[in-house]
């Protein structure tokens, strides 16, 4: 292994290099986030699972009236069933009930896009827990209540 | 040069009818329509003009199977489609592995997705699936494996000889880069033998594919290569806007290169950090995670996603980008200059590094021809193909960008290839961002449910990892009829044997990390 | 307290007393490294490590080492046992006597033999036999693989090693580790053999398996090398070793080459202690900066180019200490 005293002295120069990034690494500031004792901000259009809005006219109640479009679009069969029923002195249905099952959703957007009376939006719960799958199938028009009472 | 392979093909087949085709519509030159018998001849024929084999592809056309050949040249850029009808009901097909070696693996993976025996291959086994399977997948209806065939194909039984033992490399190991098993002969501390066992991540995309609408395959093209899922979505819309004819306006084109330049960007950040962790170096891999995370915070706002994208749609984007990403952009690309030097310093012209990967993994440039080579890994061989430059899709055409290659073809060159792509990345962003137009970022009227025209297409794009093929075959409806993804990785990882044989175990490992192979694409 | 002094004499006592605080000293040593490594890591790499046990992580190596010794003791059914068993006992041997003789401080040590250094090398080849054990008592390929390695990366090192201080050795006329340490009362030997000091830097993070050396644990390629079969406390066992190894090897480096103790206004074992933990810190540094040298480049470094190296610096300090 003969090496030539040039090569030398710039191997040994490339490794003193190399220790000088890691020590003035080590006298910077650190990059990263203590996560659980400091929270980040979510963006507005992070995509977590879906959510139903407030109609325009009426915020009590959510703007979708179970006309199916995006079950029948949705690439994982992640929107399981959307019911809803024709409601005295109403145009158009209510919806009664929005499963979605969040264990197959790619968050791919689609079923947002085309909901003709943009009734769906994501939300940006990115900490989502549970113990079992069952803690991921949402019923929308349940969670759309429960943030009615608590805002 | 079309008109020239025009007629050298029409006088090597005689009377086979060989058709042009509009480029623009079909991906290909020329198509030519061959019998069993002049399959060799033409292979022969394709080989010598220094050809490679692009993609290898089997549609099941109910009444007859049809296998594509694509072959393209790196120099003179032409197509060539070359179709092989066989019967349905005993597919048969003579093998070219003999002739380009990328063809060994191509042909496995149809004979158990569809059934069709290859004579003459050399080793017919399992690729992707197991004895487990009953039916062929990617046939139209149910047509049962028989038993021989389940015998014949999963005879591969790894065992040692008198000196030699037989090692499994993963398929959960810190350097296999995902789920890959490879099958190692060792004579002591050296590889005779290598041979890598996939289909542990196989999702089967392309009969999902055949099953659902093409807005709704869109989130799938993410899951296949999740470090570059912004090529894969590029590819696709790309592809599918091709095929109908729809035209996308300045500004989403503009902001789809700078999307995807950021996303070749972490890939290949990524690729660097892993790299160096499998040679032992820890702490670059966390000096790449955080340039990711900066550019994972500016996507993020604006996809709605850190990693697997689904961004794109078919004559636009899904939404506009706003003054903080043009921002953001512009201060990370300020900060990422700097950012070269600390990599120069730290791995670069270590000699550590430079020992370790010089000279390892040399691919000659006949070998990359031959076995369909493509990205960084062919142009550290020598060769200059650049899919942004010989098929620019979006704004590409109207960037200035070089097309970094190497030498020698080792596992150095590959490194420095990467490392200039990445500084080429920067530059495109920069332009993109500068060159950024007003206007709208979908195209109007753009059908809710799209019918393509009768056709099949063979578009490509650059990867991170090297050149995507998709070709698409639509019978007018609302579904794909056959999508093929023809994924840079399976070629880049067919030359990993070859490369290994004789060499110690450590040198295997950096050959596999200087390959930058991500297991999904490969499994699908 | 009459009684046993009479009984088994005060050299004897003097002697029982140095080697508890061996020991004491040993493992607090091993749990300060291994805080110390993981800050060191975690600072370099721009994260912080350890701080949610104890305030900044203090009591993280405490909790290691709770879980290690709640962890299921399992041995494989086919292994070799008396090997199995003994190898981590055995790779602590060399520890344990090598630090009877370093001198902590003029009179802080637990015998000054006078053939110190030669108790020390003799010793640490001791450890080449644990290892070989270990790998083939564990009746596992991965770990025999990592042992062989492992034992043919320790002999080739031990050479430029032992070369290396031999030039000290001849400058000082002594194999005691006191009498070196108070030889350099002038100036330290550092200024005289340069060259001897990285040599001997070098072969002594060979020794103790650190990257850039460190292929025979590379997890990358071969799980864990020789100690792949080991779990919970036989695991730690080897750990213990292997962090005291560092210490020596910096201690060592301290004495024949840094002045020992030596120093002004502080007193000496402070200085001692210092100067060695600055040498660990420069260890770690090298660690999370470096990527691995291959096998064969390894060996050749050591046979062709540090030991030649070593053999002219000991020609040239033969020849000038003659004249």
């Amino acid at each position: 292994m003969t090496v030539s005293p040039s090569a030398f002295i710039k191997g040994a120069g490339s490794l003193l290099a190399g220790l000088g990034v890691t020590i003035r690494a080590f006298f910077q500031p650190v990059v990263t986030s203590q996560y659980p004792r400091q929270l980040l901000n979510i963006s507005p259009r992070f995509r977590s699972h879906t959510k139903l809005v407030a109609d325009k006219d009426n915020p009590d109640k959510n703007a979708c009236i179970a006309c199916g479009i995006c079950v029948k679009n949705c690439p994982s069969a992640s929107v399981v069933s959307v019911d809803g029923e024709k409601r005295e002195g109403e145009k158009r249905k209510t919806a009664t009930s929005y499963i979605l099952d969040f264990t197959t959703c790619s968050q791919c957007g689609i079923c947002v896009e085309v909901c003709p009376y943009d009734a769906l939006d994501f939300s940006a719960d990115f900490n989502l827990v549970g113990y079992k799958r069952e803690d991921f199938h949402f019923d929308l028009v349940k969670e759309f209540e429960k943030r009615k009472k608590t805002s | 040069m079309v008109e020239k392979i025009k007629t050298e093909l029409g006088a090597a087949l005689k009377e086979i009818p060989i058709g042009e085709s509009d480029y623009r519509e079909r991906g290909y030159h020329l198509f030519a329509e061959v019998a069993s018998s002049d399959l060799l001849n033409v292979a022969r024929f394709f080989d010598e003009r220094g050809f490679y084999l692009a993609a290898l592809i089997c549609v099941d056309y109910l009444e007859y199977l049809e296998l594509v050949y694509i072959f393209s040249n790196h120099v003179s850029l032409c197509k060539v489609k070359v179709a092989l009808k066989i019967e349905p009901a005993r597919p048969v097909a003579p093998t070219i592995s003999t002739i380009f070696d990328c063809a060994c693996w191509y042909e496995r993976e149809i004979r158990e997705f569809f059934g069709v025996t290859f004579e003459g291959h050399p080793n017919m086994t399992y690729l992707f699936l197991h004895e487990g399977i009953d039916y062929y997948p990617l046939r139209k209806g149910q047509i049962p494996v028989s038993d021989e065939d389940k015998k014949s194909l999963g005879s591969f039984r790894p065992e040692g000889g008198e000196d030699t033992f037989c090692v499994n490399l993963g398929p959960q190991h810190p350097s296999t880069h995902g789920v890959l098993r490879v099958v190692l002969k060792m004579d002591g501390e050296y590889i005779e033998e290598a041979e890598p066992v996939l289909g542990y991540l196989h999702r089967m995309h392309e009969k999902m594919a055949e099953n659902r609408g093409y807005l709704q395959f869109l989130p799938n093209t993410g899951r296949m290569d999740y470090l570059g899922a912004m090529s894969f979505n590029l590819g696709y819309v790309t592809a599918v806007e091709r095929l109908c004819g729809i035209a996308v306006p300045d500004r989403a084109n503009y902001v789809r290169v700078i999307a995807t330049e950021l996303n070749r960007l972490s890939s290949h950040l990524m690729w660097l950090g892993a790299y160096l962790a499998d040679l032992g170096a820890l702490t670059p891999f966390l000096f790449v995670f955080d340039d990711r995370e900066q550019i994972n915070d500016i996507l993020e706002p604006v996809t709605g996603s850190r990693l697997t994208y689904c961004y794109f749609r078919f004559g636009g984007l899904y939404n506009d980008v706003d003054e903080a990403f043009i921002a953001g952009t512009k201060a990370f690309i300020e900060r990422m200059k700097g950012r070269f030097s600390l990599y120069e310093k730290l791995v670069t012209g270590n000699v550590i590094f430079i020992n370790r990967t010089r000279g390892i993994g040399v691919i000659a440039k006949e070998r990359a021809r031959k076995q369909a080579v493509s990205g960084p890994v062919l142009r550290a061989t020598g060769i200059a193909m650049d899919m942004r430059k010989t098929e620019p899709c979006a704004a590409y055409g109207e960037m200035d960008f070089d097309v970094p290659v190497g030498t020698r073809g080792d596992a150095l060159d590959m490194y420095h290839v990467r490392v200039k792509e990445m500084e080429n990345a920067v530059k495109i962003i920069e332009q993109a961002l500068a060159g950024l137009p007003e206007g709208p970022i979908m195209t109007e009227k753009v059908p809710k449910k799209l019918k393509p025209p009768k056709g099949d297409l063979y578009h490509t794009v650059e990867t991170p990892r090297g050149e995507l093929g998709i070709y698409i075959v639509s019978d007018e409806s609302d579904t794909p009829y056959r999508m093929k993804w023809r994924v840079p990785s399976f070629s880049n990882l067919m030359v990993f044997p070859e490369l290994a044989k004789g060499n110690l175990l450590a040198d295997a490992v950096a050959i596999l990390g200087s390959l930058d192979l991500v297991i999904p694409e490969i499994d699908r | 307290m009459e009684q046993i002094v009479n009984m088994i004499g005060w050299e004897a006592l003097k002697m029982i007393i140095g080697l508890v605080g061996v020991l004491v000293f040993v493992v607090l040593n091993a749990l300060i490294l291994t805080w110390a490594e993981r800050k060191v890591a975690g600072h370099m790499q721009r994260r912080i490590g350890p701080k949610e046990v104890g305030p900044y992580g203090l009591i993280q190596p405490i909790a290691d080492a709770l879980k290690l010794l709640g962890k299921e003791i399992l041995t494989p059914r086919a292994v070799d046992r008396p090997l199995y068993f003994l190898a981590p006992i055995i790779i602590f041997v060399p520890v344990l006597v090598s630090f009877i003789v370093i001198p902590f401080d003029a009179s802080l040590l637990v015998k000054d033999i006078n053939v110190g250094i030669l108790l020390i090398l003799a010793f640490s080849s001791l450890s080449v036999l644990s290892i070989l054990m270990a790998g083939w008592g564990s009746n596992n390929k991965y770990a025999l693989i990592g042992a062989i390695r492992s034992v043919a990366q320790n002999i080739a090192y031990e050479i430029p090693l032992l070369l290396a201080l031999l030039p000290v050795i001849m400058m000082v006329n002594s194999f005691s580790l006191k009498s070196i340490v108070e030889a350099q009362k002038g100036l330290w030997f550092v200024f005289y053999q340069p060259l001897a000091f990285c040599i001997y830097f070098v072969a002594g993070v060979a020794e103790t398996n650190r990257t850039p050396f460190d292929l025979p644990e590379a997890e990358s390629e071969l799980v864990a090398g020789y100690h792949t079969e080991y779990s919970g406390m036989r695991f730690a066992l080897f750990f213990l070793a292997e962090y005291t190894n560092i210490f020596i090897v910096s201690a060592i480096a301290v004495t024949f080459f840094l002045g020992g103790y030596q120093g002004p206004f502080l007193p000496g074992i402070v200085w001692f202690l210092l100067k060695s933990y600055l040498l660990v810190f420069v260890i770690m540094w090298l660690r999370w900066t470096y990527p691995r040298v291959r096998f064969d480049q390894l060996l050749n470094i050591s046979w062709k180019a540090l030991i030649p190296l070593a053999f002219i610096n000991l020609l040239i300090t033969g020849g000038l200490l003659k004249l």
